[in-house]
């Protein structure tokens, strides 16, 4: 469920003062707790304003905490976005094994990608908007990201007729097709109406390999 | 040395800079030196790093854009422009790799109205090119399609110039031209377009 902006989640914490709980747990919620702050800040202030005195605030942790988990506010924002990654491409990736074949596979795919970062404002953003300011070990994680969606789309070379003959490259053109549509949203603050573009990101899938007249059909098809 | 000669030069001067150090690492005194002016003249002209990196990426993007349209002037057919439009911006960015990695790569990094000036030129030059609705045959083709060609043809450049391969552009317009071809007349004629350009080269 997304949290309104300002409000934190409710959230399980330890108590605090000493604990009798063991270091690893304590760890694991700080952790937790600060990848999440790492959203909220960001998505806030942008990337280039954060400072690691605004990550710990928001967090509820010390300073010495901060440095013993990151060597500096990149190391912190990374871990956010590998955490972010993993779970949209393992959502997108269930919901895209469940179907059969492929373009029923790919239109599944696309509409959990798509809800996912609707439900998420602040997560779409960092994800996509965000990542640009924080340097090229953060735009290689994007970039990263978009590879591992490709099964998604290189499906289309063996249920297209003549798919084999294509260019290596189609895939990332259709992930660089719907990539920047999504982007386009998001960049205008629009995140919530994400599931809205599923025709438009699904034609631009289909497109390279069956065809503007094949994908038109195909995405008229089942509205 | 007229002013608005040393305000280009200031502007030409960030471009370097940013494409070879990057933007976050770039700072007035890099740009000052790079211009071979003080820092007087350049806060006469801008206010600070920002402003003059945005005044520079118009410049950028006022330069690309008029040698696109100078090589498509005389292009025969849709098909021959945007072959022409791709040609002229894989050669440009070629040719100077810290004005390509400008561009594309660290106007990202810049703040959220470089990103939108960056997405308006992208849009602005694939509107350009467009004219291929009449080749639809009057099918319903989606509001958006030059936004597809847009990402698709700027994510493989984005690519290859995160990983600095600027050089390696022109080898790429083959896959470029299809890229912006396929949502319009469809896999096989982008196909056959292609094979053509990569014969020619």
């Amino acid at each position: 469920m997304a949290a309104a902006r300002g409000q934190k989640r409710e959230r399980w914490r330890p108590p605090r003062g000493r604990h009798r709980l063991p270091p690893e747990v304590i760890a694991r919620s700080q952790r937790e707790r600060l990848l999440e702050a790492a959203v909220r800040v960001v998505a806030e202030k942008g990337y280039a304003a954060t400072t690691v005195a605004d990550l710990t605030r928001e967090a509820g942790i010390s300073r010495t905490t901060f440095y013993a988990m990151f060597d500096d506010k990149e190391g912190c924002f990374l871990a956010a976005y590998d955490g972010i990654a993993d779970a949209l491409v393992r959502r997108v990736s269930a919901a895209y094994e469940a179907e059969e074949g492929w373009p029923s596979r790919a239109r599944a795919g696309l509409a959990e990608l798509l809800e996912a970062l609707a439900d998420e404002p602040d997560i779409a953003r960092l994800a996509i908007v965000d990542v640009g300011a924080a340097g090229p070990a953060a735009q290689r994680r994007y970039r990263a990201v978009l590879q591992r969606l490709t099964p998604l789309f290189d499906e289309g070379r063996d249920f297209a007729p003549g798919g084999r003959g294509l260019p290596a490259n189609t895939s990332r053109m259709a992930i660089g097709a719907v990539a920047g549509l999504i982007s386009d949203e998001v960049t205008e603050g629009r995140a919530e109406y994400l599931p809205s573009l599923l025709s438009e990101v699904l034609f631009a899938t289909l497109v390279p390999y069956i065809g503007p007249a094949a994908a038109a059909r195909e995405v008229g098809e089942k509205k | 040395m007229a002013s608005e000669s040393r305000r280009d030069l200031i502007l030409a001067a960030m471009i370097r800079v940013v494409g070879s150090k990057g933007y976050k690492e770039t700072s007035v005194a890099d740009v000052i030196e790079e211009a071979g002016t003080s820092r007087t003249t350049f806060y006469k002209h801008f206010e600070d790093k920002h402003e003059c990196f945005l005044a520079a990426y118009e410049m950028l993007v006022e330069q690309v854009f008029a040698e696109v349209v100078a090589e498509c002037d005389g292009a025969q057919s849709w098909l021959q422009r945007v072959e022409s439009g791709l040609a002229t911006i894989v050669r440009l960015f070629a040719l100077d790799p810290e004005l390509a990695r400008t561009a594309v790569v660290e106007v990202a990094a810049a703040g959220a109205d470089a990103r939108q000036l960056h997405w308006n030129a992208v849009a602005r030059f694939t509107q350009y090119l467009e004219g291929g609705r009449e080749l639809s045959d009057g099918r319903e083709l989606p509001e958006n399609i030059s936004l597809m060609s847009a990402g698709a043809v700027s994510g493989l450049i984005f690519d290859e110039l995160l990983g600095g391969r600027a050089a390696q552009l022109p080898a790429m317009l083959p896959d470029l031209l299809f890229a912006m071809l396929v949502p319009y007349i469809g896999p096989r004629a982008a196909a056959e377009e292609m094979r053509r350009v990569a014969a020619a080269s």
